[in-house]
C-alpha cells in the first residue's frame, strides 16, 4: 500500500481543511475499518480505495483495503448483476447465483477474522456484497457503498441482493436518485478525485506534447476526449456518430481512450466494435490503455480543447470531475451523476442524442472565450467540492454517526 | 489593541460541524400534489435540511434560490410563480419547525388552487425528501477576547462559520448567533462589532460569502477603535 500524507494535500485545499480533518478524525483514532471491493487496478471504485485507504491510516484509523479472488465465470456472473442493477436486461440462474456464493464464500474463509473484528466494514458495489452472510460473528458496523445506479434495476436480480443488502447497518450512494427504498438508513457520499494523482496532478507541457507526439495526434488541431471504459453504456458509437455529424464543418480529432478494468469482460467485444467502426479513420483515436496509464490520461484530458462523457447510464462519472479539475468544459450524457457534475450551460452541456453532442461541441470549438469561462467555473466548483478532502470528512462523519445510531445531531467530543 | 469592554465573560469555544445527507424516508414526490403531502408528512429533520443546511452540502450548482423546494419548483417544475413564493420564506423567522410546515403548506396550497393538480416534473426530476446528520466536535480553541475573534475567525472553517453564526440561530435562546452572544457578554464596548454582525444578512450567502462579510464586520470595527 502507498504510503500517503494528508498533509500533502495543504497547498491545494488549504489548511483549514486539514486541520478539520484531523480533528474530526482524533474522535475515531485506532478503529479498525475494512473495505472489500473486487478489483485493485482499473475503474472508479479502485481510484478511490488507492488513496482513501492509505489517508485514513494517515489520519489515525487502522485500515485495509481487500480484493475478491475470483475467477472467469464468477466475474461474468456479477457483471450480469452490474447491467442488471443498471437496468439492462441480465440473467440470473441457479448456477450463476451458485457461483456467486460458492466465490465469496472461498474468499470469506480468508477474511473471516478481519472482517468479523472490524469496527467498521465498508463492502463496495455487489460483488462481495454476500460476505455479510459468511460473517455472522460480526461485530462491528457494516455498510453496503453502491456505486452505480440502481435505481431502476432488473427486478429478478434487485429481488436477490436486497435480501443481502437488507442485512447491513446501512448503505451508501453517489446520488438519492440512485437509491432504493431500505429499511436500513441510506446515506448519499458524491465521489471525488485526488487532485495530485497521476491522473490529476499539474503536468508539465512537454509531458502532453509527448504524449500527443505518441500516438500521432495533431498538436495544432483542437482534441475532443471520451476517457471511459469501452462499455456501451458510455456510448463510444455514439460519440463517434457526433464527431462525424461535425466533422464535415470544423477541423478537429477525436480520442476515445480508455482501459479495461479486471472485472469487465464485456471490455473487449465493445473495443472490437469501436476499432472497426472508426478503421480507416485519421481524425479517429482508438486508444486501449492500461490500467496504470493514469498519466497519459490526465496528458490526454489537458490536451483536450472539450471533454466528453457521452454516458447513456452512468454512476457518477469520475471522469467529468477529473476534466473540471482540469478547467475543462464537459458535453455530458444527461443521465445518472453527470446531471449532478455538468450545471447545463454553466460548465458544460447535457445532451440526449449524438445531434445534440455535435450541436454543443460545435458551440465549443466555434466560440473559445465561453469554454474557457465553462471550464474556470468548473474547477471551481471541483476545488471547494469534489476533492477527496470532502470525500474522506463524510466518511468520518458516516462512522461517528454510525457509532451513535445515526442520529440527528450529534456532539463529538 | 485593547477593547474598550466593561466585563469580563466566559471563553468562546470554538466549534465545528460536518454533514451527511441521508434519505428522508419519504415518498419521492413527481407533482406539486405530491410534494404537498411529502411536505406534510415528512420529519421535520427534512425541512431543516431543505431549508438550513443546503449551504453545507457539496454541490456542482450555484441555485438562485436558498432552499431545495424554491429550486425544485423552478428547475424542473418550471414554475416560477411558485419557487420565488418558496424562495422568499425565510426559516429563521419561525419560532419551530412546525410554524415552517405551516407556512410551506399554505404557499403550496395556494398555488394548488390556482393551477390546479397538473404540475409535474420530467421523469428522473423527481424532488427526494432528504435529512441530514451532522456531527459538531470541538476544534481546541478558545477565545477569552473579543480581539481573538479577529485573529482567529481567518482560520475557522466555513462549517464552523456555519455552526456559530447560521444554525446557533435554531440552537440559542436569544435567537442570535453564537458569536454576538458572546460578544454582548462583554458590555457597550463591542457595540460597534455587535451592530456589524446584525448587519449581515446571512440567508443569501453562500459559507464562503459569509465568512468573507464576517471578515469585514469583525475587521472594520477593530481598525476603527485602533485608529480611534
Amino acid at each position: 500500500m502507498v504510503s500517503m500524507s494528508l498533509d500533502s494535500y495543504e497547498d491545494v485545499v488549504g489548511q483549514v481543511v486539514i486541520a478539520q480533518l484531523r480533528k474530526l478524525a482524533h474522535q475515531l483514532a485506532g478503529a479498525r475499518v475494512v473495505h472489500v471491493n473486487s478489483t485493485r487496478e482499473g475503474g472508479g471504485v479502485a481510484e478511490i480505495l488507492s488513496w482513501l485507504v492509505p489517508l485514513m491510516n494517515d489520519l489515525g484509523l487502522d485500515t485495509s483495503w481487500e480484493v475478491i479472488d475470483g475467477h472467469a465465470e464468477y466475474f461474468h456472473t456479477t457483471k450480469s448483476f452490474h447491467n442488471g442493477l443498471q437496468g439492462s436486461p441480465a440473467a440470473l440462474t441457479d448456477r450463476m447465483i451458485k457461483v456467486y456464493e460458492d466465490t465469496v464464500s472461498a474468499n470469506a474463509e480468508r477474511l473471516r477474522p478481519k472482517l468479523s473484528e472490524a469496527d467498521f466494514v465498508i463492502i463496495h458495489d455487489p460483488q462481495p456484497a454476500f460476505l455479510i452472510k459468511c460473517c455472522p460473528e460480526r461485530k462491528g458496523r457494516w455498510v453496503w457503498r453502491c456505486h452505480i445506479d440502481v435505481s431502476r434495476p432488473n427486478h429478478r436480480i434487485w429481488r436477490y441482493l436486497k435480501d443481502l443488502v437488507s442485512l447491513y447497518d446501512a448503505s451508501i450512494y453517489s446520488m438519492p436518485h440512485f437509491a432504493r427504498r431500505l429499511d436500513h438508513p441510506q446515506l448519499i457520499i458524491a465521489p471525488s478525485i485526488d487532485p495530485l494523482s497521476d491522473k490529476n496532478c499539474e503536468l508539465p507541457q512537454g509531458y502532453i506534447d509527448t504524449t500527443l507526439d505518441r500516438f500521432g495526434i495533431d498538436r495544432r488541431l483542437p482534441l475532443l476526449t471520451q476517457i471511459s471504459r469501452f462499455d456501451r453504456f458510455k456510448d463510444p458509437l455514439g460519440v463517434i456518430r457526433a464527431f462525424d455529424i461535425l466533422s464535415g464543418s470544423l477541423d478537429a480529432q477525436l480520442v476515445l481512450a480508455g482501459g479495461g478494468a479486471a472485472d469487465d469482460p464485456e471490455g473487449q467485444a465493445v473495443l472490437n466494435e469501436v476499432q472497426e467502426t472508426a478503421r480507416g479513420r485519421e481524425d479517429i483515436f482508438i486508444l486501449d490503455l492500461p490500467p496504470d496509464a493514469h498519466r497519459t490520461i490526465n496528458a490526454l484530458q489537458r490536451a483536450s480543447t472539450v471533454v466528453i462523457q457521452k454516458s447513456l447510464q452512468e454512476g457518477f462519472g469520475l471522469t467529468v470531475t477529473e476534466a473540471m479539475w482540469k478547467s475543462k468544459p464537459v458535453i455530458g450524457g444527461n443521465v445518472g451523476g453527470i446531471r449532478l457534475q455538468v450545471h447545463n450551460h454553466h460548465t458544460g452541456f447535457l445532451v440526449d442524442t449524438p445531434e445534440g453532442a455535435a450541436l454543443r461541441l460545435r458551440e465549443l470549438l466555434r466560440q473559445p472565450g465561453k469554454a474557457s469561462r465553462m471550464g474556470r467555473t468548473a474547477r471551481e466548483f471541483v476545488t471547494v467540492n469534489f476533492l477527496l478532502t470532502r470525500h474522506l470528512r463524510e466518511y468520518l462523519t458516516l462512522m461517528l454517526g454510525l457509532r451513535h445510531g445515526l442520529e440527528s445531531h450529534l456532539l463529538a467530543g | 489593541m485593547v477593547w474598550k469592554t466593561e466585563k469580563v465573560n466566559m471563553p468562546f469555544e470554538v466549534k465545528d460541524c460536518t454533514l451527511i445527507t441521508r434519505m428522508g424516508g419519504v415518498q419521492a414526490a413527481v407533482s406539486l400534489r405530491e410534494l404537498r403531502e411529502g411536505v406534510a408528512r415528512c420529519p421535520l429533520e427534512c425541512l431543516f435540511h431543505h431549508f438550513c443546511e443546503t449551504q453545507l452540502r457539496p454541490t456542482f450548482d450555484d441555485p438562485e434560490f436558498s432552499n431545495d423546494f424554491a429550486v425544485w419548483a423552478a428547475k424542473h417544475v418550471r414554475d416560477r410563480i411558485l419557487a420565488e413564493r418558496l424562495g422568499v420564506i425565510n426559516p429563521y423567522e419561525f419560532d419551530n419547525l412546525e410554524q415552517l410546515r405551516e407556512v410551506v403548506l399554505e404557499v403550496v396550497d395556494d398555488r394548488l388552487s390556482e393551477v390546479g393538480h397538473h404540475q409535474f416534473a420530467p421523469a428522473g426530476e423527481d424532488f427526494r425528501f432528504m435529512r441530514a446528520v451532522t456531527v459538531v466536535f470541538d476544534v481546541g480553541i478558545q477565545l477569552r477576547t473579543p480581539d481573538d475573534l479577529v485573529t482567529r475567525l481567518p482560520q475557522f472553517s466555513t462549517s464552523s462559520v456555519y455552526y456559530h453564526f447560521v444554525e446557533a440561530r435554531r440552537r440559542t435562546e436569544t435567537r442570535l448567533d453564537d458569536f454576538s452572544n458572546w460578544l454582548a457578554g462583554f458590555g457597550a464596548g463591542t457595540e460597534p462589532l455587535l451592530d456589524a454582525l446584525h448587519g449581515i444578512d446571512f440567508y443569501y450567502l453562500t459559507l464562503r460569502e459569509l465568512k468573507d462579510a464576517l471578515l469585514e464586520a469583525v475587521c472594520q470595527p477593530f481598525m476603527e477603535t485602533a485608529h480611534g
